[in-house]
């Protein structure tokens, strides 16, 4: 044990929270940010849905163009466009930048 | 939000417009279903005609190698018409509207 090391600092319990960056923000804010881009939906099956992600509500069932349907990372199944129950839904991952 | 060009606001909308058109309905436990969508409601409790389910079924009594390939078998059947509980309910595709 090192008995010079500094102290920590002390803690600012008067310091208000940092102001929010752009890199952060609410689940909604999120999804609002994702709507029209490249999104992959995996199911709580393990299955995964790569398209364009049209819209969603507040279930989470999602309407996706230009779908993919991957299982195991083969092409299984190819959709013009695909409602999705929102049970189903593990999560959705941005696929190309916000 | 990105009103894109097929003018679809949330995902029921895109139920909605397949009304009358044959669609493809994944279901729980390896199903799948075509019909002809006549109504439907917010569970996603569907009304379909013309109704051919396929099942697929894993062979689990043969040796299988992990991660190989494992034969399915397929079986199908044929409805008149057919009352779908919403809660079995994973993915519905519209017919392409091309």
């Amino acid at each position: 044990m090192d008995d010079n090391t500094p102290p920590p600092p002390p803690p600012e319990e008067n310091s208000p929270p940092p102001a929010p960056s752009s890199h952060t923000g609410s689940p909604t804010d999120f999804l609002k940010g994702v709507v029209g881009k490249r999104v992959i939906v995996r199911l709580t099956s393990g299955v995964d849905y790569q398209g364009v992600l049209s819209c969603l509500d507040g279930y989470m069932n999602i309407a996706l163009e230009q779908t993919e349907e991957h299982v195991n990372g083969v092409v299984t199944n190819r959709y013009g466009d695909a409602f999705i129950r929102g049970n189903n839904v593990l999560y959705i991952s941005a696929a190309e930048p916000i | 939000m990105d009103a894109s060009s097929t003018g679809i606001q949330e995902p029921f909308d895109l139920i909605r417009l397949s009304l009358s058109e044959r669609v493809f309905v994944k279901l729980r436990g390896d199903r799948q279903l075509s019909g002809v969508l006549h109504a439907y409601d917010g569970h996603m409790n569907l009304i379909l005609s013309d109704v051919e389910e396929t099942i697929m079924i894993v062979d689990v009594d043969e040796e299988v190698q992990p991660g190989a390939q494992r034969t399915v078998n397929v079986a199908k059947r044929k409805m008149d018409m057919l009352f779908v509980r919403g809660d079995g309910v994973i993915l519905v595709s519209p017919p392409s509207r091309t």
